[in-house]
């Protein structure tokens, strides 16, 4: 036997993907999975974030839930403590895997009909009364809602389902500003008309009594004698007309539906057809805002002028010019926040090349819109070909891209971590301009072993589709703006797990292994041809696990054999050699997902340099001196003792103590003046005599003007003076 | 992209600023010395700090020297009737809560003929500034006994002095359940008086400042020993409470620390007459304030009012043959 | 005697109108029971008119004279006008409660009374004593007296039947006055809406067997045609009246102190003001709340505080300050009997010149009194109206007859033109002043806290246009002439009050002139009298003041003027009364002084609404004493 041969047929499949000779084997139909997947066998007995209770609720509670959270709280408040607790939960956990299954199944509908139907089932099967009890659990449960499973068109209905939540409240919020404000401007026309020559026609004034008592006056006399008092009182016909113009504006809006609570009580004869703002594709949102724009500047112009008008605080000098300026272009992202964000959801099938072109356009020009796109799999660039644009890179860089374009908040998560990062797609929706989601959503193919919840969240820990947020305005640099969303071993290539299985001999064996690229490809059986299941004898020194492989250099790469560890169905284990295509897009996909690190403040090599560089400065340095005691602060006295002591000879006023009692005013208003805070200073001490300084410390009330010796040695009566003077000096 | 938006530029363009001018009315008729006048000084200046506009500023008063107050103010005022400041501040308030008042009360005025309303103003707790101008006597009337005058003062109507001990506003208020400010201000320590007058405008609630101030005219001398004597006047410095100047803190070294919050120890302190406390005594921003429990100064749509009116005769109608009821 | 020996029912005897009562000690439900029945009667198109009897005290010991609690209601064909005369027909849960009555000769000699008989079978042998002796008192005064076993039958239904007691009468009523059990039935679910299923069917119950025992055991049927209107009619007393005329009116705030019998327009208020922004705030005292409506006048729109006599005068400072400042404000006085304490529950016309003069100086207010319960909704609003056009102070007079009476009448139809204006925020025309009184009305245009350039202090103080402080003579006189001026040109504003009776205009020997409450009583009287052949006609103001034109006018056109007026005016048959020094009634003193013509007056202050009869034997009598004169 010839070690080479054995070896070059790893390396030929390795390089060129075809198996020479009977030795490697290929995987399709051996239901291989990568080994350290093999516990997520039967998903549906296993709890996790899926399916999703999508509830209608104002924002700030959660408007989606898990299905486990929910039973949880249910149990907590119907379980008792104890045994019959215990079998409680129990079979609260079974209704849970029961409605579990049944949504895998392709179930559809509301909780509580999901739940009903789950218990019914169970019912038949262990009888009425648990059927009983756990519809009655059911009425504890605190939310209701569509329950959704983790298939290809979960992304688009939980992302609509956060939006329309975020917009109703939008909508709640438009609705309370704008119904004061057209209250308050209605006040300001009905309170004009009240002192207006038509308030005081006899017609108006009849109007304002009723019953009998409209027959007590003579209503001509009336309007005679009211009309004669400030004969001409009327609203400026500018303002009038300006207030008239806003209210129509407010009142014929067709950004947001009349409130339906209020409808009887809302103002406005409203428009019938409100805008829509939900597309499927780019260019008709764009289109559809351009198209408002002129409205919607309309709008916003009324809303500031009514706010101005209501606080009396328009004035034409200063405003006409200003709104007549006002168009479209001047719209900032705070005014079109307050009316409603366009909604787009890129379906996998429409995501193409021109698709993103305009999408691109979109987000860069600022509008603000919120579009998803979903990337149905990771495999379709394969059709562009190898080279640069090897698959699992166009999606992957979509998000990066849109970071670069700044003012955009963008989300990349797979779907199946989309309930973990739901805080951060409130947050995208909720804030001012674009935002892009971009889902990695699972195989819409037939036929596919995986369930789309077990293929994504393996793209998570493989860097296949990391989730990440950048929120453009979220801060003034990365570290605010950016954040790795629950990758697991966020600094490391690969997350590194511990692989447990029987050898050989029989033994329990713990090794640890990491779950790379080439892992998620291999749970995509489309992938198959870039693997080849090498038998225990074919293995060999040169064969690296994948990660070890990628962490080599090109060269030395070059002789080894890349491979996984995967189970079949019995669960025996086995090596997969992998081809050099699949391998070179795992390079690529970890160059990225280093950039990724790097935003994130990982392996910073900015921050490395540096730090090599001051190790070595202290390294060189001698050992630092203890630093200096810091000095005690001055308490306030001892402060007053450093301020500026007065000589006896110096004329002063102990300002601070002044309470402005005119007194030296009066006697010499040029000698003696107040500070901004109205309390005294010698302001000219040249503007009088000595004698006017020693009267004005003798009046005051308090005793701070302090004369001093005199300037002028032959004032007359100095020897009097300066005795009168002694006790202030 | 983070471009201000289209409300915030024009309220810009709108901020107007007002200097003290803005607030001064009429030349002030109260003696020369008379510590009104370091009053009237405070509040203008708090005007002007705060950027009150003028015409949302109302100012009311009771009858007394310090109920002429609002002349000299040029805002909106209300001097009104001996004793009824509070009562008018409060229908005014609860009709405009979009307005700052201010009551400017005298110790006849308000510890006397307006005991009751002053009691009840506190319970109410709205959002209004008060200031007691406490001289210890009646001066307008030309010198006869207040509630406040000290013991043996001789006046026109206590020849032979007065036989009653004085009552004590800052304890009196301190006793009432809802009481959220208290403080004391002395009118020759102007610059504290400022501050005090301040934080009781910016306490949302009832802020009550007791201010002892100077009848140059009828009781001279009455606080000569306190001028003399910095060391006699107290004041209550605090995180929360008065921060001191260095300058002042230089002039008064008689200090001492009390938080507001403290209500007992505030009660102790009010108690004590000789030294002076200068400061705010107690202060609690939670307190309710009776025009919010109230609901006060919503807008009503002539559509509400009809469609409530309508709802109550509803229940009083007698329908006619085949009329719907 | 009158209960039935198997004999066929007789056919009922029609009326043209009845006075029936129904009284008990307080709290067995003897008002309900006549609410309801008022109001069925209304339901079916007679006129009502409805009148509490109430008793002085909160809880009167049981089966006293003072502790009568009742209702009466006089039931008409026609729309009735006021409480009529005498009762026709008593219900009476003890004897007791009778007996105030009868000495109040509020019982129609010969009335049926209807008495719940179990005292007679009572275990202490006092109240059977008192009970057999005061029913043969009762008969001895020719009375006709069935005992009923009331409380025997309820037992037979409910367990408490003096809770139940109530509601039997009603059926019992409906039954002799023969009126729809259907509408009835409604009512009674109306009634205890807000109770359960259980309590409503009991009570329909109780009353079904109150029905049938009349049917069965009564031999007594009347019957009062109606016809049903053909407008929704609304039925409430005088202070639901005014609590929703405040809210019609558009005004904001209500400001008062509890004091009968004004307090339940408060309560009412206080139920339903703040479901359309409004409040009722309740202050320490009087004074407080009148102060509180003027601040909240001044600062914003008029507001109203609701008062009784007491109150009024405690409020008479603030008024004074409201007049000198020109802020508008509406007081409502639900007069009571006075002075001091009085009498607070019963009714009286005493206020009207504590209302025009209470106040030190001059101070010129307007006064007005409603002449009926929907008056009392509209004057309210008409009140703001004055109140905020003229800057003056509007007193409503009302009294307890209105107040706690209750008298159909059609269901007001808002209209947005009732609303005060919202409080005005425009700036102030440049040179404008606060007081810039019209030389000829005296008007001026108030300004609002809020208005730029508009800053000025109000003051109590004499001031000058600019509200400055006035120190010099001719500033205090100008005030007082631009204040008294508005009165003057409201005045001109005002239409001649119509003469009711003198259809043709030719005068005749008497004219009738009354205010407030009165007027049913009044109209009705003249109505009588000009059925005997006497020309007399009658006048009610509704303006006190000013005074509408065209008295003078009105009065050269009779021979005698005489006003009729709820209040103390000395009696001349009284030895130390004499013309010099009779006080007169306080209309009859405004005209005499007025208008130099000898008005006479004939007042009543028995702390009841005055009743026709009164007034036709005052009217028969002054006719004779003038024509024995002449």
């Amino acid at each position: 036997m010839d070690p080479h041969a054995k070896h070059t047929d790893l390396l030929v499949f390795h390089l060129t993907g075809k198996r020479r000779g009977g030795a490697l084997q290929p995987i399709d139909g051996r239901d291989l999975r990568p080994a350290l997947l093999a516990p997520l066998r039967d998903l549906d007995a296993l709890r996790h974030d899926f399916p999703l209770v999508l509830v209608d609720r104002r924002r700030g509670a959660d408007c989606v839930h898990t299905l486990s959270g929910l039973v949880d709280g249910v149990l907590r408040d119907v379980a008792p403590r104890g045994i019959d607790g215990e079998r409680l939960r129990r079979h609260g956990l079974q209704l849970e895997r029961e409605i579990r299954a049944a949504v895998a199944a392709g179930a559809e509908g509301s909780l509580t009909d999901l739940w009903d139907a789950a218990a019914a089932r169970l019912g038949e099967r262990e009888g009425e009364t648990l059927e009983q009890v756990l519809r009655h659990a059911g009425g504890a449960l605190r939310a209701d809602g569509a329950v959704l499973g983790c298939t290809p068109a979960t992304p688009a209905r939980l992302v609509r389902h956060t939006w329309q939540t975020v917009q109703r409240e939008k909508a709640r919020q438009f609705h309370a500003d704008v119904g004061m404000l057209v209250q308050q401007l209605s006040d300001i026309l009905r309170a004009a008309f009240s002192h207006s020559q038509a308030g005081r026609r006899p017609q108006s004034l009849q109007a304002a009594l009723g019953g009998p008592h409209q027959d007590l006056f003579d209503f001509d006399a009336l309007s005679r004698v009211v009309g004669k008092s400030s004969p001409d009182d009327e609203l400026p016909a500018s303002r009038r007309e300006r207030l008239v113009r806003t209210l129509g504006v407010l009142e014929s809006q067709r950004f947001f539906a009349p409130p339906e609570q209020q409808a009887t009580l809302w103002t406005g004869g409203t428009r019938s057809e409100t805008f829509g703002f939900e597309f499927d594709n780019c260019a008709a949102a764009a289109l559809a805002f351009r198209e408002r724009l002129p409205e919607a500047a309309e709008l916003v112009r009324a809303l500031a002028v009514a706010e101005l008008e209501s606080r009396g605080g328009y004035i034409e000098a200063e405003h006409d010019l200003f709104f007549e300026a006002f168009d479209e272009n001047s719209l900032g992202a705070d005014d079109l926040a307050r009316l409603p964000d366009y909604l787009v959801c890129i379906p996998p099938e429409r995501s193409d090349a021109p698709e993103n072109a305009s999408l691109i356009e979109m987000l860069s020009s600022g509008l603000p819109v919120k579009v998803l796109v979903q990337t149905a799999d990771l495999r379709d660039e394969a059709a562009l070909g190898s080279g640069h644009f090897a698959f699992g890179v166009r999606s992957a860089r979509l998000a990066t891209t849109a970071m670069g374009l700044g003012g955009v908040f963008v989300l990349q998560s797979p779907a199946a971590n989309l309930y973990a990062v739901r805080a951060q797609i409130d947050c995208g929706l909720a804030s001012r301009g674009p935002a892009l989601f971009s889902v990695y959503a699972g195989a819409t193919r037939r036929g596919d072993p995986w369930p789309p919840y077990l293929s994504t969240a393996a793209a998570l820990p493989s860097r296949a589709f990391p989730a990440f947020s950048y929120d453009a305005l979220g801060g003034s640099n990365w570290a605010e703006r950016f954040s790795l969303l629950n990758c697991p071993q966020p600094e490391a290539d690969w997350p590194l797990e511990t692989l447990e299985f029987v050898d050989a001999a029989q033994q329990r064996v713990r090794a640890p292994c990491a779950f790379t690229f080439a892992d998620f490809a291999l749970c995509d059986p489309r992938n198959s041809a870039h693997f080849a299941l090498a038998p225990r004898e074919q293995w060999d020194d040169a064969m690296l696990p994948a990660a070890d492989w990628l962490a080599l250099s090109e060269q030395d790469a070059a002789r080894r054999v890349p491979y996984v560890w995967a189970v079949d169905a019995s669960d025996a284990l086995h090596r997969v050699v992998v081809d050099a295509g699949l391998m070179q897009s795992a390079r690529r996909c970890l160059l990225l997902w280093h950039r990724l690190q790097e935003h994130a403040g990982i392996h910073d090599s900015h921050a490395e340099r540096l730090l090599a560089r001051e190790k070595a400065a202290w390294a060189a340095a001698a050992p630092p001196a203890a630093a200096p005691e810091p000095a005690p602060q001055p308490a306030a006295a001892e402060a007053a003792a450093e301020a500026p002591a007065h000589s006896r000879d110096e004329a002063w006023i102990e300002t601070a103590r002044c309470p402005s009692c005119d007194e030296c005013q009066h006697i010499n208003p040029r000698m003696f003046a107040y500070d901004e805070r109205k309390q005294a200073y010698i302001k000219d001490i040249t503007a009088g005599t000595y004698r006017q300084l020693v009267e004005a410390a003798e009046s005051c009330q308090v005793a701070i003007i302090h004369p001093g010796k005199p300037r002028d040695p032959d004032e007359p009566g100095l020897e009097d003076l300066l005795a009168r003077a002694e006790s202030f000096r | 992209m983070s471009r201000r938006s289209l409300s915030q530029c024009v309220i810009k363009l709108h901020e107007e600023h007002h200097a003290l001018e803005d607030y001064q009315g009429g030349v002030p008729r109260w003696c020369s010395g008379c510590g009104d006048n370091a009053i009237l000084a405070a509040m203008q200046r708090l005007c002007s700090d705060e950027g009150l506009a003028p015409e949302n500023t109302v100012f009311v008063s009771g009858i007394g020297c310090s109920s002429r107050l609002p002349h000299y103010m040029k805002t909106y005022g209300f001097h009104g009737l001996h004793g009824r400041a509070f009562p008018v501040a409060e229908g005014i308030k609860m009709a405009r809560p979009d307005l700052h008042v201010f009551v400017s009360t005298g110790d006849g005025d308000c510890c006397s003929i307006g005991a009751a309303h002053w009691i009840h103003a506190i319970r109410y707790n709205m959002n209004i500034t008060v200031v007691l101008h406490d001289n210890h006597v009646y001066g307008l009337t030309k010198k006869q006994a207040s509630p406040t005058s000290p013991r043996g003062l001789k006046s026109n109507t206590t020849p032979y002095g007065a036989m009653l001990e004085p009552m004590n506003p800052l304890t009196v208020t301190l006793g009432v359940q809802g009481a959220s400010f208290v403080a004391q201000g002395v009118d020759w320590v102007p610059e504290v008086l400022y501050d005090i007058m301040l934080a009781a405008f910016r306490h949302r609630g009832f802020s009550f400042v007791r201010i002892l101030q100077r009848c140059p005219e009828f009781m001279p001398k009455a606080f000569d020993p306190w001028l003399r004597d910095p060391q006699r006047t107290q004041l209550l410095t605090h995180a929360d409470g008065l921060q001191l100047s260095t300058g002042l803190s230089s002039a008064y070294r008689n200090q001492r620390v009390h938080d507001p919050r403290d209500l007992d120890r505030a009660r102790e302190i009010a108690s004590v007459d000789d030294p002076i406390p200068v400061g705010i005594l107690y202060r609690n921003p939670d307190a309710p304030c009776y025009e919010d429990l109230r609901h006060a100064g919503q807008l009503r749509s002539p559509a509400v009012i009809r469609a409530g009116l309508n709802r109550e005769l509803d229940k009083y109608t007698v329908w006619p043959e085949g009329a719907a009821a | 005697m009158l209960t039935r020996s198997n004999t066929p029912a007789q056919p009922a005897i029609e009326l043209a109108e009845h006075i029936v009562e129904v009284i008990s000690d307080s709290g067995e439900g003897a008002q309900r029971c006549g609410q309801s029945l008022a109001a069925i009667a209304a339901r079916m198109g007679n006129g009502i008119w409805t009148t509490e009897i109430i008793p002085a005290e909160i809880q009167p010991p049981a089966r006293s004279v003072a502790g009568a609690s009742g209702i009466r209601i006089r039931i008409g064909s026609q729309q009735v006008s006021n409480g009529g005369d005498q009762t026709d027909l008593v219900v009476a849960f003890n004897e007791q409660v009778l007996i105030g009555r009868v000495q109040a000769r509020e019982l129609k000699p010969g009335a049926t009374i209807l008495l719940e008989n179990m005292w007679r079978s009572h275990l202490d042998p006092a109240i059977v004593q008192t009970y057999t002796r005061t029913v043969e008192a009762l008969r001895g005064d020719g009375f006709q007296v069935i005992e009923l076993p009331l409380e025997d039958r309820c037992r037979e239904l409910v367990d408490d039947p003096r809770k139940g007691k109530n509601m039997f009468v009603l059926g019992l009523l409906c039954r002799l006055y023969g009126l729809d059990a259907g509408l009835a039935h409604e009512q009674i679910a109306r009634v205890f809406r807000k109770k359960d299923e259980a309590v409503i069917r009991s009570n329909l119950a109780l009353f079904d067997a109150g029905s049938a025992f009349a049917e069965a055991e009564l031999d007594l049927r009347w019957r009062i045609p109606a016809q049903r209107a053909t407008e929704p009619q609304v039925v409430l007393n005088g202070n639901t009246a005014i609590a929703l005329g405040v809210m019609a009116s558009g005004m904001d705030i209500c400001a008062m102190y509890p004091i009968t019998p004004a307090t339940s327009a408060s309560h009412y208020l206080s139920e339903v003001f703040e479901k359309v922004g409004g409040l009722v705030h309740q202050a320490e005292d009087e004074i407080a709340a009148c102060a509180f409506a003027v601040g909240a006048s001044y600062a914003g729109k008029c507001a109203v505080t609701i008062t009784s006599g007491p109150g009024l005068s405690l409020k008479q400072e603030v008024l004074g300050l409201a007049v000198m400042a020109e802020i508008p404000l509406v007081v409502v006085d639900v007069q009571r009997g006075g002075p001091s304490t009085g009498q607070p529950t019963k009714v009286e016309q005493g206020d009207l010149l504590a209302a025009l003069y209470g106040g030190h100086g001059d101070a010129p207010k307007v006064v007005l009194a409603p002449c009926s319960i929907e008056d009392c909704f509209y004057s309210v609003i008409t009140a703001r109206k004055i109140a905020e056009t003229f800057g003056m102070v509007v007193v409503v007079l009302s009294d307890a007859s209105l107040a706690t009476a209750q008298q159909p009448f059609p269901r007001p139809q808002f209209s947005e033109d009732w609303l005060a204006p919202p409080v005005d925020q425009t700036p102030v025309p440049p040179g404008a002043k606060p007081y810039d009184w019209d030389p000829v009305t005296g008007l001026s245009r108030r300004f609002q806290p809020g208005q730029p350039g508009g800053m000025h202090t109000v003051t109590g103080l004499a001031h000058d246009r600019a509200s400055k402080v006035a120190y010099d003579p001719a500033i205090n006189e100008e005030g007082l002439r631009a204040r008294s001026l508005k009165l003057a040109s409201l005045q001109k504003t005002l239409r001649p009050a119509p003469v009711f009776g003198d259809d043709d205009g030719a005068g005749g020997d008497m004219l009738l002139v009354g205010w407030g409450s009165t007027m049913g009583a009044i109209q009705e009287s003249v109505t009588r009298l000009r059925g005997e052949g006497l020309s007399v006609s009658s006048l009610h103001l509704r303006f006190l003041n000013p005074l509408p034109p065209g008295i003078r006018e009105t009065m050269a056109r009779f021979r005698h003027v005489m006003t009729i007026e709820g209040c103390w005016s000395d009696r001349l048959e009284d030895e130390m009364i004499d013309a010099d020094n009779r006080r007169y009634s306080a209309l009859a003193m405004m005209l005499r002084s007025r208008f130099l013509v000898d008005v006479d007056c004939w007042s009543q202050s028995r702390g009841q609404p005055i009743k026709p009869a009164d007034i036709c034997a005052a009217v028969r009598r002054a006719l004779q004493t003038t024509e024995s004169h002449a």
